[in-house]
């Protein structure tokens, strides 16, 4: 990448300063000199995630961020079968497989009218579930604790207790959290056969047919799950007792009831999260997006596109904080836009079943031009949105959609009560959804009815279909268009497509570009701040199919006075 | 102390995360019992900035001895050979490739994208994939047929996609313990101990396959996946029903026809219409038979076996 390119881009770029944000330069009349910093990569985001960074005394004033793999997945299934999406998108990203193939099987299901057996959208769901539950503890140690045993927090009176606990390998917590998030997707296997990358969703239903033994098998590991880590060690109380939270004030309570709970590693990471200011940035664009999941097994019998929102059980919605208003989500209303991408595909927004998906050949980096694989995901009336566990608890607290549908209004009492975003609130979410998802698949155990059918064979033919779902890490789902007996389009836009977004045609950065802006910056040479709000947003960057990524690891590639 | 750096070229974390259901050994295990120093990982790595960098460049110039280099994903060579498409630490992932596989002693390849290109190289393979020393059966790959490390073997493949974790750990245990030569390859580059048996070897369905007794379509609870729903479990060499998936189970356990990941045609037939989930038949009979047979023997057997194959072999087996 030439030093000339970048600053071309710089100066391109429109600056615009979150509602949120005290610019540092009215604190200090002085204003210094920029400094530019290139991260390449940024490490434990699953996925090349690189980022540039401006910093004005201190702070971050501006950023970029960039996918740096291509690997062009719907170029392959063109022509396919219709149904090697269940084979291939599992396969974009083995963090969340089982998330690809429950969307890609929703997907064929829409285009042929297929009907499924309330016993398959009960395997569906628990496949969905196990592979969340997985990925909670491995997220939290594997890629976000280990940050809290940086030196810049060495000043916190919790330091020596999140080193004892979170160190990599070695800690307590660490090693027991790890070990243990293998154990959720032993379910997984009990259904599919294994996990990652098994395909056991198929149009029309399942292909298992499980029995007492794996019934009561997956009883135990969810047992097993609870009583070593997620009660004794994560919590440090019952299920039961942390599902009394209901709002800010009563998490608090609950902080102060008992010294477990202060103790458990929830208790102590939200005392070191704010302890160390992590609070105090990472705010992003302030509207966010899930397109709901866990579909009824009563409800979504006959699916359809038009009806998915009205049969899940995890409301689809939009929350816009800045109105502070809920709104139904619906395919019809996602666009994306490659003026700032690396695909020749002109720079007007497309409705995604629309897009050719040509890449570049020559993807050199350029600020003021095309910087990334990733495209920008919109929503037609609102602009960019973030995705995640956050996004899905913000809805989760809205009154819209069906009676019947979940409701929880913890995360966002504790989203108003700190003013909006911040890295500590999107962990706070991440984490919070574990409990709710662990009494999820409790239910689907107890709703099977074994001796019920399984599997409707249906009848393939051709057509458009839809599927989507929440992965571990945000709105996932799939267009497919079926022609001739074979697959004419096929588009994802995952969760790390929304977040990882560069700019868009109108130049408004994505969700993550704008969380940076404001980051306090203590070293520059080990910028673990930014670390932490890429992190917060669990980019997982082999999820963007488009924009394709597949690392980890954190190096400051270059850093240089502008 | 034996050092192992793993990188991702062409990945999509899935051996990562295999990796990661490991129970004996678990990762953490790896590190704490068998003398391995993780020097850094995607997913796991801890060293940032400039100490990444300097780690890496201290693996190539040899001041840090690399005694294993584990890859993961394909090699990407996108656009024109230049391997842009997949820039690591500002530089084609390639490019590494090359520095570091003249340094490290051993190299593992840890699933199809690294062994044999995987789903990034099937058709039309857009990111111009290859695996490190296999495109598909074709030998050569991205280090080329002749290919050894420093300690004189070729890359050594563990396919799959995924691969299981015990045959990453294990691997990294027989080395890390002096067994290396105990690790007998296949003409393929797998090690035998795993490679050798069919994933048909251990299958609960094998009474049905001698019995010619079908699994017709999905959620059953009886019958084989090779007749009809194009299991390739008798075809294919891995280790799947000997050393069960996440402890408790397998594809063809659980219901899912094998499609022979370990092999380097993965995905079959490029998953052209009518290819997927489906048996290749001529005449009803299958094109592909168990290795070795001959097909008018296998005629022979499938008609006697039908004969002989008592009543239940139609029936629910796996009975609620």
């Amino acid at each position: 990448m030439g030093e000339d390119k970048r600053n071309e881009g710089d100066g391109e770029v429109i600056f615009i300063m979150p509602t949120n944000y005290q610019s540092p330069i009215t604190n200090h009349p002085e204003v210094m000199p920029i400094q530019t910093l290139d991260i390449s990569p940024v490490g434990r985001v699953e996925g090349d995630l690189d980022v540039r960074v401006e910093i004005e005394n201190g702070y971050v004033t501006n950023a970029w961020t960039h996918a740096e793999l291509f690997r062009g997945f719907e170029i392959i299934l063109r022509g396919k079968d219709p149904q090697a999406g269940l084979i291939v998108t599992p396969r974009i990203c083995g963090i969340c497989g089982g998330s690809h193939l429950s969307s890609a099987s929703w997907a064929l299901d829409t285009a042929w009218g297929t009907e499924i057996p309330r016993n398959a959208i009960l395997a569906r769901n628990l496949g969905q579930i196990v592979e969340t539950i997985q990925s909670i503890p491995r997220y939290f140690y594997g890629l976000f604790a280990i940050d809290l045993t940086n030196k810049n927090y060495r000043r916190s009176h919790f330091y020596d207790e999140a080193c004892r606990r979170f160190a990599a390998f070695t800690g307590t917590s660490y090693e027991i959290g790890l070990t243990i998030s293998a154990k959720p997707v032993e379910i997984y296997a009990l259904l599919g056969g294994q996990w990652p990358h098994s395909s056991y969703m198929v149009p029309g239903g399942v292909m298992c047919a499980p029995t007492l033994t794996d019934i009561t098998r997956a009883w135990a590991i969810l047992e097993y799950f609870r009583t070593n880590w997620l009660e004794p060690v994560w919590l440090g109380c019952s299920l039961e007792r942390y599902e009394e939270i209901q709002s800010y004030e009563e998490f608090q309570k609950w902080l102060n009831a008992d010294v477990k709970h202060r103790e458990s590693d929830l208790g102590l990471y939200w005392r070191m999260g704010l302890d160390i200011g992590l609070d105090r940035y990472g705010a992003g664009v302030g509207k966010y997006v899930t397109w709901g999941y866990i579909p009824h097994e009563d409800k979504y019998n006959k699916p359809t596109i038009d009806g998915r929102n009205a049969a899940v059980i995890m409301k689809s919605g939009v929350y816009d904080s800045f109105t502070d208003t809920h709104t139904l989500m619906n395919q019809s209303f996602a666009r994306e836009n490659l003026t700032h991408s690396w695909y020749d595909e002109g720079t007007e927004d497309w409705h995604p079943s629309d897009r050719t998906t040509l890449p570049t050949m020559n993807n050199n980096k350029d600020f003021g031009g095309a910087y990334s694989w990733a495209p920008a995901v919109l929503h037609q009336d609102l602009g960019r949105l973030e995705a995640g566990p956050l996004a899905r608890q913000l809805v989760a607290g809205g009154k819209h959609g069906e009676s019947w549908q979940h409701y929880d209004p913890f995360i966002l009492d504790v989203f108003k009560k700190m003013g909006g975003a911040n890295v500590h609130v999107r962990q706070i979410a991440r984490v919070h959804e574990i409990v709710k998802l662990y009494r999820q698949a409790e239910r689907c155990l107890r709703e099977f009815k074994l001796n019920d059918p399984w599997y409707i064979k249906p009848k393939e033919k051709d057509g458009k279909g839809w599927g989507a779902t929440e992965a571990a890490r945000g709105a996932l789902c799939h267009w497919v268009e079926i022609e001739d007996s074979k697959i004419k389009n096929y588009q994802v836009i995952a969760p790390g497509t929304w977040n990882i977004g560069p700019r868009d045609g109108a130049g408004q950065r994505g969700p993550i570009e704008q969380a940076l802006i404001g980051t306090p910056i203590e070293d520059a040479n080990d910028p673990v701040e930014v670390g932490h709000v890429a992190r917060s947003f669990d980019s997982c960057l082999v999820c963007t199919v488009h924009a394709h990524d597949a690392k980890t690891g954190e190096e400051l590639a270059r850093f240089r006075t502008a | 102390m034996t050092n192992v750096l793993w990188l991702q070229g062409g990945a999509c974390s899935g051996n990562t995360m295999s990796f990661l259901n490991g129970e004996e050994p678990t990762a953490c295990d790896l590190i704490a019992n068998f003398g391995i120093k993780v020097l850094w990982h995607p997913s796991l790595g801890v060293e940032l900035g400039n100490n990444l960098q300097t780690l890496l460049w201290d693996c190539v110039l040899g001041k840090t001895p690399l005694d294993i280099l584990v890859f993961e994903g394909s090699v990407v060579n996108a656009p024109n050979g230049t391997g842009e498409w997949n820039r690591f630490a500002d530089r084609p992932m390639k490019d590494w490739l090359i520095d570091l596989s003249q340094a490290a002693k051993f190299i593992v390849a840890v699933g199809d994208c690294a062994t044999w290109g995987g789903i990034p190289a099937m058709s039309p393979n857009p990111s111009d994939s290859k695996g490190l020393q296999f495109l598909k059966r074709k030998e050569g790959g991205f280090l080329g047929k002749d290919f050894v490390s420093k300690a004189g073997l070729p890359v050594i493949n563990i396919p799959g996609c995924p691969t299981h974790p015990d045959w990453i750990t294990q691997i990294l245990v027989a080395i890390a313990t002096g067994r290396t030569d105990d690790i007998v390859l296949d003409e393929l580059h797998r090690p035998q101990t795993f490679f050798n048996t069919y994933t048909q070897t251990g299958c609960t369905r094998n009474i049905h396959f001698a019995y010619k007794a079908t699994t017709a379509e999905f959620g059953q609870r009886k019958g084989c996946l090779f007749y009809d729903l194009g299991c390739r479990g008798p075809m294919t060499h891995s280790s799947c029903n000997r050393i069960l998936w996440n402890r408790i189970s397998s594809k063809t356990r659980a219901g899912m026809p094998c499609l022979g990941c370990t092999e380097p045609e993965f995905p079959f037939f490029d998953l052209k219409p009518g290819t997927v989930f489906k048996t290749q038949t001529v005449m009803g009979v299958p094109k592909e038979i168990p290795p070795g047979v001959n097909h008018r023997d296998y005629a022979v057997l499938t008609v006697v076996a039908k004969d002989a194959a008592p009543k239940w072999a139609d029936e629910d087996f796996f009975t609620v």
